[in-house]
């Protein structure tokens, strides 16, 4: 290649790191603003719908007892539906054990069993399991459109406000509105892991407060500014749909959910697609437990990496889309963009550190000359711009939710997100391979409390 | 309430198929004709310097150089080099408009404007940079100029333009603009 060529090819690569860089940067600007001026909004009356929390179960034993006792007694009026996926445990007697009991049965707590070969094919197939049991349990006395089915993990925790906050006229009083998606939070955030060792138990801790801080600063953000686009997204947990918009869109064969590992996007995007409108709540959230082991925390999100990936199947049918706007194709485009981006980023961003690494190898002084001279500032912007989307969210997290005046510590906090989030490049690949080689099973992501206890873990299938 | 996919009519076929394909010619033609782009960039900056600066300006156009400064004591030439220009900075911009109209050919004609003004944008956020780094040195000298010209402002210059282009290409792209079935009604 000869120098010219090399230089044109640079100068592309450049181009193309420069605008995706800037490009997330007037991202983070747009969506900022909204999240920081956002006010609570009035809540409504919960007793206008019938709530049905879904739990789907995939070995969950050392969970799902607190869950339905917390669910049953937080919620008396709600019917709870656990999803027992086939599990190897003893999940599905455990929910048997609660449902009798002093001697009677538990009208609102069910119980839905899933068996091999129809079971452990996805969280999508239990769900829609659920949805069918509910449909044939129900006896039409409510209507459709006043019942809501909640979805919950199952070390879920939904906070005690969540049912009047999505009663509200702006959600689903509001008869337009099919689905909403609540604020998550990690109920370990202040619990260190049971580690031996102090570094074990203060970076299971960090990395438990930085999903934390992710969910509550930069992903309720996002969602947040949805809220103009039109395209919020639903989540895997606390995840409120009404009836009536998943028999929307729940075709003959009954499956309201579908195949993906991003399930809960695939629905967000169903749901808008037939003309629903989603809404979003930061006035109340759902508690999970947040990661402590790194190699865990990589594994899951290398699932969602390939589910975005999966789900860029659905452009066409959102750009198709007559109830979309183009400001919010294009949004949900650059959402499902973003592993992709991070492939190239991958690729683009450290060929300048490349050329700069052999021109010093070869003349060093001249280089150091170069850098002393000035070119550090160069270096300190764009390392600025590198980093300053990520840290920002660290002294916001620290006033807005934590509400705490220590600024040093969120600046700490902040820098640690970055590095978080540069992970993200590791994940996306490990999810492209994935991909290539048809790794498209539901690996469940394990319980804190499964490592602790030595339980027997869900297998990729 | 179904889902309503709407397919491109015939009526559209034609900027379907023209405006995606014309502006990914045009993206690799930029490519390819780079050279005479940055010919192009310095002859325009040769001439907005003719018109705020008396003090001698010169194009060389076939070594992509504007000379500037020359009847003073600090006479300078710029070369425009690949990593300088505006033209890669565009390509980004076409490839977006291309997968954009691809997707909703309907809005082909809001796209072209919103590709032609956002454009219009960098290119004049490039000569920006050239007149900040002439006036620096003018103002400063030429190493003090050009070093604080090129490195600093220079770089602030092309984020915040390129930030400008892209808020610019989006909102004129995108604004008021509804999915098919919605346009079709109001139209």
């Amino acid at each position: 290649m000869s120098g010219e060529s090399f230089k044109v090819l640079l100068a592309i690569t450049q181009a193309f790191a420069l605008t995706m860089s800037v490009a997330f940067i007037v991202y983070v600007i747009v969506i900022v603003v909204p999240f920081l001026r956002r006010e609570p909004a009035p809540v409504g009356d919960a007793d206008r719908f019938s709530w049905h929390f879904f739990v789907p179960c995939r070995d969950e034993q050392t969970v799902i007892g607190e869950t339905v006792r917390y669910l049953r007694s937080t919620f008396p009026a709600a019917h709870v539906w656990v999803v027992d996926d086939d599990s190897e445990d003893r999940t599905a007697r455990v929910v048997r054990s609660l449902w009798r009991r002093d001697g009677q049965y538990d009208p609102f707590l069910h119980l839905v069993c899933r068996r091999r070969p129809d079971a452990r094919t996805g969280k999508g197939d239990a769900l829609n399991a659920a949805y069918r049991e509910l449909n044939a349990w129900s006896d039409g006395s409510v209507p459709r459109s006043d019942v809501v089915v909640v979805v919950v993990d199952a070390d879920g925790r939904p906070a005690p406000n969540c049912l009047t906050v999505c009663a509200a006229d702006h959600l689903f009083g509001d008869g337009t509105i099919g689905a909403v998606q609540l604020d998550v939070r990690m109920g370990n955030r202040s619990t260190p892991p049971p580690r031996k060792s102090w570094f074990g138990r203060a970076f299971g801790l960090k990395l438990a407060q930085l999903q934390d801080l992710e969910f509550r600063t930069a992903i309720a953000a996002i969602q947040t500014s949805r809220g103009f686009t039109g395209t919020i997204s639903m989540g895997g947990n606390g995840q409120f749909t009404r009836l009536t918009a998943l028999d929307s869109i729940a075709g003959e064969d009954g499956t309201p959910w579908r195949g993906s590992l991003l399930e809960d996007f695939e629905l967000g995007v169903h749901l808008l697609t037939a003309g629903w409108r989603t809404g979003y709540t930061p006035d109340s959230y759902v508690a999970q437990e947040g990661l402590y082991s790194l190699r865990r925390f990589l594994v899951q999100r290398t699932r969602w990496g390939q589910g975005t990936m999966q789900c860029l199947r659905y452009l066409r049918r959102i750009w198709d889309s007559p109830h979309i706007s183009t400001f919010g194709a294009a949004e949900m485009m650059y959402y499902l963009a973003q592993p992709w981006m991070q492939l190239l980023g991958s690729l683009l961003y450290p060929i300048p550190f490349l050329v700069l690494l052999v021109n010093t190898a070869g003349d060093p002084a001249t280089m150091w000359s170069w850098f002393t001279d000035g070119a550090w500032i160069l270096f300190a912007i764009y390392g600025s711009f590198g980093l300053l989307p990520f840290v920002m969210w660290g002294p916001i997290y620290q006033w807005k939710c934590l509400r705490s005046k220590n600024i040093l510590a969120g600046f700490g906090m902040g820098l640690a997100y970055a590095a978080y989030i540069y992970t993200f490049y590791i994940t996306s690949w490990r999810a492209l391979f994935r991909l290539v080689r048809g790794r498209n099973g539901w690996s469940k992501t394990r319980r804190n409390t499964e490592a602790a206890t030595g339980a027997k873990v869900a297998l990729d299938s | 309430m179904s889902v309503a996919s709407t397919p491109t009519s015939k009526s559209w076929q034609f900027p379907l198929r023209w405006g995606v394909f014309v502006v990914l010619a045009a993206a690799v033609a930029l490519v390819v004709a780079e050279r005479a782009y940055r010919v192009f960039e310095v002859q325009f900056a040769g001439a907005i310097l003719k018109v705020i600066t008396s003090s001698g300006v010169y194009v060389a156009g076939e070594r992509e150089t504007v000379y500037f400064g020359l009847s003073g004591t600090d006479p300078l030439g710029l070369r425009m080099t690949p990593e300088c220009s505006s033209a890669f900075m565009l390509i980004p911009l076409f490839l977006v408009t291309a997968v954009m109209m691809w997707f909703r050919p309907r809005n082909t004609r809001r796209l072209f404007l919103s590709l032609a003004i956002s454009a219009i944008a960098v290119i004049l956020v490039n000569q920006l940079r050239i007149l900040a780094i002439a006036g620096l040195v003018h103002w400063l000298g030429i190493d003090r100029g050009y070093y604080w010209g090129h490195t600093l402002l220079g770089s602030l210059v092309s984020v915040l333009g390129g930030a400008l282009a892209l808020v610019l290409f989006v909102w004129l792209g995108t604004r008021g603009s509804k999915g098919p079935k919605n346009r079709e009604s109001a139209s």
